[in-house]
């Protein structure tokens, strides 16, 4: 009964006002503190942070300023039909994306299991919660999105009030998908716990099969009247599925068209504006409803959600893969059975560790389907070749956040269990070697095979494949050695996070070093190639000299000189960092 | 002040806690013994309201954990067996954060900050970022924090675990002062010579089922082995083979 409570004057509930202005005040704590460390203890990170993302802003900006000059020149309405696929495919990644960041705000993180001890309604807990998620997933719609459409703003030759909407629209755009990502995870978990996993892959599937079947329908069947008007025709009917009046896509595309035609309208630019403005209404209306019955399914469902995950059984695993580790454990002579069991151990950890592979598989997945479609467009030899080259960057840069993201941890992992490995028959030089050896195969092989596919696509003559296929196996022994070696080298022993580790200064040099790193093998590795095809351009303008040197650079001469440069830059920047690493890792106290 | 009314739980096919059912009074220490996987954690986490019970009802000083947890969490004190922090938040940051979330006023929240800071000898470290404490660190500010309220509940999992010598003597202190005052603690522990020590009643649960309730000497006289110590006592009891007290009788 409750009027057996203790006298309790000095404690009340809190209003809902109130219990929201407590948590976000905690939240600006957290985030001055979080900006005074990296102010203190992060500069170089902040200002690599700051610089780059400048630096992706202004290239996207140039690039989108070009794109929008010719579709301007083509059709007007192309612009309308871009930004609501561009629009709408973003929305459904929207969804996934906070669905997944609300999932683990909500139900995995120790802040969640503090804030249900408190008397704090679940609606506020989901409301803080909810705001960190969307923070997390549109920062990168806003990085990607804003050049865009200040670019289109620019070339439209816009007014300041398209300026000034540009960010209210986008803010309020996806807070609409965001929120029904957070509904559709609450609703899972509360109702059907047992099948979350399977509805999401499920969704994932249907939304991969749907876009892979729209790229292939607009790509593949027409290689020989690609960019045709009956192309372009075609390609239109199939997109505008996604110009559907009820779809947030259409009113953020719509309003934004609106806005930014209000610059060449003369008279009619102030209503072009008030159209405008009832497309944001209309997003910040919906979107507002949406966080109201977001708001009332936490009331009824999250604690209840909560309670049904804590109790589920912890799912015993299956040894399905136990015959493969087996047999990697029992090839090959005694002496190197240690090394063999560290690097089965770090492969059960990989194919146990959802957020790895997952993000292994999408990141190459997405690359190989952009690599199958390469045949549709005809390039002539020079774009091929300059094409190639770059996809080979565009793997190393993608194996270099890997590398640094989960390679780069492991031995200060490692560290944290060193009094585990400390007493085992085991050197300190082969759990270094296991690692650099874990990393290397498991990079070689997707990457070495993605180049292929990419230069099989562009039907490459057989030598460039050869020197991209050597090229790329330097940059895996490369940056295999620079994550592992650094790890060794600088190992944060005390913090048990891999995102923590590899988002600190360790983290930020491997990442810094690696992309140099690929700038300059894959220069290297291109310079022949592209001096050869120089040479019928420049040659006949250059003097006897001057035009022998560039022949001979470009020729077969020239390559081989670069492949051994490549060949000696990878293997000096495999060694040295794993030297110093070892080094360190043999004196280090745990 | 606290009552588990046939309260069960389970975990898929696997019963956590059944049928439990125990009454704990105003001024009452009670502690929870059993092995690893007996229920003790299940039985926490559902009287703090983190696990609802499958059947019955936990009740802390008359309010429902599933139907009112807010009210109910408003005279809880809960000390979790991990202690979660935010790093980037200093100590004192931390417990101005828990005043403010139970609603007390700015004045009587600052004095009752200074307090727990002093007990716990925290003003050392108070002004620094979580992120740098040690564990023992953490866990005297995350008592401090559970007693910010006055709670007239205060559960406490693990309690010892971190804590040096000399902050388990102002812990032990400070529990026993405070029951006196009329708190009523619920505390889960491994440590035999604390239950003992401190304990008004114990609890011994095996399986998920609560197999002894009584204070020490009880469970002396029902074992009919007077000299044996708590050790040997609770071995005998949460043992498979061993002789079973007779049925507990919530108080």
């Amino acid at each position: 009964m409750p009027g057996r409570a203790l006298p309790v004057e000095s404690v009340r509930l809190l209003s809902v006002d109130e219990e929201g202005r407590r948590l976000l005040g905690l939240r600006t704590r957290i985030a001055w503190q979080t900006i005074r460390s990296m102010l203190s203890f992060a500069r170089l990170r902040l200002t690599l942070v700051i610089l780059l993302s400048g630096m992706f802003w202004a290239s996207l900006y140039g690039l989108f300023l070009e794109a929008f000059a010719f579709l301007d020149a083509l059709h007007a309405d192309v612009v309308s039909l871009l930004f609501n696929t561009f629009f709408s495919s973003l929305m459904v990644m929207l969804v996934f994306s906070t669905g997944i960041l609300t999932y683990g705000g909500l139900y995995a993180s120790t802040e969640a299991r503090l804030l249900l001890t408190l008397p704090v309604r679940a609606e506020a807990i989901y409301s803080h919660k909810f705001h960190e998620a969307v923070w997390f997933s549109t920062w990168g719609f806003v990085l990607l999105g804003s050049p865009m459409l200040a670019a289109y703003g620019v070339e439209r030759g816009s007014s300041w009030p398209y300026f000034v909407l540009l960010l209210p629209f986008m803010l309020a755009f996806a807070v609409i998908p965001a929120t029904l990502g957070g509904i559709v995870c609450m609703a899972l978990v509360a109702w059907l716990p047992k099948l979350r996993l399977h509805a999401v892959s499920l969704a994932v599937l249907a939304v991969c099969v749907t876009m892979g079947w729209v790229v292939w329908s607009i790509a593949v069947p027409v290689r020989a009247d690609t960019m045709s008007a009956a192309w372009l025709e075609r390609t239109f009917a199939r997109l505008a599925v996604t110009e559907q009046k009820l779809l947030p896509s259409w009113w953020l595309s719509t309003g934004l068209i609106e806005a930014a035609s209000a610059g060449r309208a003369g008279q009619h630019a102030a209503a072009s504006v008030a159209e405008a403005v009832k497309f944001l209404a209309l997003l910040i209306a919906n979107g507002m409803l949406l966080h109201l019955l977001a708001n009332r399914l936490a009331k009824a469902a999250y604690r209840r959600g909560y309670s049904l995950l804590a109790a589920e059984a912890p799912t015993r695993r299956q040894r399905r893969m136990g015959w493969f580790d087996q047999v990697l454990i029992n090839a090959g002579s005694a002496a190197g059975r240690p090394l063999r069991l560290l690097l089965v151990k770090d492969l059960r950890l990989f194919r146990r560790d959802i957020a790895q592979w997952s993000q292994f598989l999408i990141f190459f997945g997405l690359l190989g389907l952009y690599f199958l479609n390469l045949r549709s467009f005809d390039y002539n030899n020079s774009y091929a070749s300059m094409i190639g080259f770059l996809n080979l960057a565009v793997v190393g840069l993608i194996l270099s956040t890997f590398t640094t993201r989960f390679v780069f941890p492991m031995i200060s992992l490692e560290g944290r269990r060193f009094w585990i490995l400390g007493l085992l028959p085991v050197q300190r030089d082969q759990i270094v070697w296991s690692k650099f050896l874990f990393s290397f195969i498991g990079g070689v092989v997707p990457c070495c095979g993605l180049v292929l596919l990419s230069d099989l696509m562009l039907g490459l003559s057989w030598w460039l494949v050869v020197v991209h296929e050597l090229s790329c196996v330097v940059l895996c022994l490369g940056l295999s050695g620079i994550a592992v070696g650094l790890g060794a080298r600088i190992p944060d022993l005390r913090e048990t996070s891999p995102a923590k580790i590899s988002s600190g200064f360790g983290g930020t040099l491997c990442l810094v070093l690696s992309s140099l790193f690929i700038m300059a093998v894959v220069i290297a590795a291109a310079l022949p190639t592209h001096l050869f095809l120089l040479t019928p351009i420049l040659g006949p303008a250059l003097g006897g000299r001057a035009r022998h040197v560039l022949t001979w650079a470009g020729g077969t001469g020239g390559t081989l000189t670069s492949l051994v440069f490549v060949m000696a830059l990878g293997l000096a920047t495999a060694a040295i960092p794993l030297t110093l690493g070892l080094r360190s890792f043999r004196r280090l106290e745990a | 002040m606290i009552e588990f009314d046939h309260v069960t739980r389970t975990y898929a096919a696997k019963t956590a806690v059944s049928d439990l059912s125990l009454a704990i009074p105003r001024g009452e220490l009670f502690g929870l013994l059993g092995p690893n996987g007996a229920g003790k954690t299940t039985t926490i986490r559902m009287l703090v309201g983190l696990l609802r019970p499958t059947r019955g009802s936990v009740r802390v000083c008359g309010y429902d954990l599933v139907k009112d947890p807010r009210s109910a969490h408003l005279h809880i004190g809960y000390v979790p067996d991990e202690p979660c922090l935010y790093d980037k938040l200093t100590g004192r940051e931390f417990l101005w954060f828990i005043a403010d979330m139970f609603g007390m006023p700015r004045h009587l929240a600052g004095s009752r900050i200074d307090r727990e800071i002093e007990h716990f000898e925290l003003a050392e470290f108070a002004d620094d970022l979580a992120e740098s404490y040690s564990l023992g660190m953490k866990q005297r500010l995350v008592f401090a924090a559970s007693l910010l309220h006055d709670p007239a509940v205060l559960i406490l999992d693990e309690p010892m675990v971190g804590l040096d010598p000399r902050s388990v003597r102002i812990v032990k202190d400070l529990l026993r002062a405070r029951t006196q005052e009329g708190m009523t603690i619920f505390m889960s522990t491994h440590t035999l010579a604390m239950a003992e020590e401190m304990a008004d009643r114990v609890g011994i649960m095996v399986r998920g089922q609560l197999r002894f309730l009584g204070t020490v000497t009880e469970l002396r006289e029902q074992m009919a082995l007077e000299s044996q110590s708590l050790e040997q006592l609770y071995l005998e009891v949460t043992s498979p083979a061993g002789r079973n007290p007779p049925p507990p009788h919530p108080a």
